[in-house]
């Protein structure tokens, strides 16, 4: 059964080639992602925004995202914000310069080995906001911070990765037509978790998550509603075997 | 026309592959062809940065990929640019499979390897290119 990555935190740096500091916040992001914080964290690939990537899309819509950026431009923050939801926190290398008193980093392909320290500053910085968003209450309807209460545990186990295969996708029909949903198998597993059965119509909390994750054309909801029943039935029919079994 | 051609490596931080193209775009404009060449950053046209997107539609462009997914090559192209070749360090794989690249932060022997030899590839297309450009001109 595919899960939803609930308590991840996905982390967008520039990676700009052309600037050192965009060199800074690549190797700070795979110092977090592969020693600081390995299991609360996933990396969202910048370029898959543009070229089609739902998965990244979709995660950093519903997921806490940090930000990490190399210039005053700021092209990880503002190109999540543009194509995804605002970042829950945007880091900039020259901030934590200033904070920490550090020279500019020098080098491109190789840092100096005195930037050293401005990396580890910044890894120090992503993975104290990891902390911070791991410890708060985030609504992925919202894709915001509810409050700064701890985190009820969640049952739901994470997946690996958001880079397209952290998003499970299902396709059903719809009239006529293959149409791939986003989450489709966690939502109806929520949904039956939460004692919902299909043992009528189909329940309208399932389409309304289901659009939560994904667009359905206007007019089409009663279309939609009728391929998610199928899918619904069908999933319900599949855990009463296994209860039954 | 830029007199430079201009280089458009995959920019993902997750995956050896796009290491691998990161370190062949920097091969090639800080060793082989420094003159006539320049890298310009993919993030910067994902958000739509005009003096990027302007460079990209005034230059000669090589995009290197590092999946199938080919963001380099799609991003230059819906920034408005021309792509004149595009690469993918499959292909590249595929030509040199005794260059097996491991690592992500850093590359190990194989990678090194196979990213120079994806290096010296791009660097005989920017040395064709200069020169029908000049041909042409």
């Amino acid at each position: 059964m595919p899960n939803l990555p609930k308590r991840k935190v996905g982390i967008v740096a520039c990676s700009g080639e052309e600037l050192p500091a965009g060199t800074v916040t690549r190797l700070a992001a795979l110092k977090v992602l592969e020693e600081l914080r390995p299991s609360e964290t996933v990396t969202i690939c910048l370029p898959l925004f543009l070229a089609g990537g739902e998965g990244d899309r979709a995660f950093a819509k519903f997921y806490p995202t940090i930000a990490v950026d190399g210039c005053a431009k700021r092209c990880a923050a503002r190109a999540t914000e543009l194509y995804s939801n605002t970042p829950a926190a945007s880091i900039v290398v020259d901030d934590i310069l200033a904070q920490h008193n550090l020279p500019a980093p020098q080098g491109l392909r190789r840092l100096t080995p005195e930037s050293q320290p401005v990396v580890d500053a910044l890894a120090g910085a992503i993975a104290a906001e990891v902390d911070h968003l791991m410890a708060v209450r985030w609504s992925r309807t919202e894709g915001a911070i509810l409050e700064a209460a701890p985190a009820a545990q969640e049952a739901v186990s994470t997946s690996a990765c958001a880079c397209g295969s952290g998003i499970p996708v299902t396709t059903v029909e719809v009239a006529g037509r293959a149409v791939q949903i986003m989450a489709l198998e966690p939502v109806l597993e929520l949904a039956y978790n939460q004692g919902l059965r299909a043992n009528g119509a189909l329940p309208p909390e399932i389409l309304q998550t289901v659009q939560v994750y994904n667009t359905v054309p206007a007019g089409e909801e009663a279309q939609y509603a009728q391929a998610l029943d199928l899918a619904w039935r069908a999933y319900c029919e599949q855990r009463e075997g296994q209860n039954h079994g | 026309m830029s007199d430079r051609v201009i280089i458009v490596p995959c920019s993902g931080i997750g995956k050896t592959y796009g290491t691998v193209t990161r370190e062949a775009a920097y091969q090639v404009v800080e060793e082989l062809r420094q003159e006539t060449t320049t890298i310009v950053p993919l993030s910067l046209l994902v958000l739509g940065d005009e003096e990027a997107r302007a460079a990209v539609q005034d230059a000669q462009v090589i995009t290197m990929d590092g999946c199938s997914l080919a963001c380099a090559t799609l991003n230059v192209r819906q920034a408005g640019g021309v792509v004149a070749k595009d690469f993918t360090v499959l292909d590249a794989f595929r030509r040199n499979k005794a260059l097996k690249p491991k690592g992500i932060s850093e590359l190990n022997d194989g990678g090194q390897a196979l990213a120079r030899a994806l290096a010296d590839e791009v660097a005989q297309t920017v040395d064709e290119l200069i020169d029908g450009g000049n041909t042409h001109a």
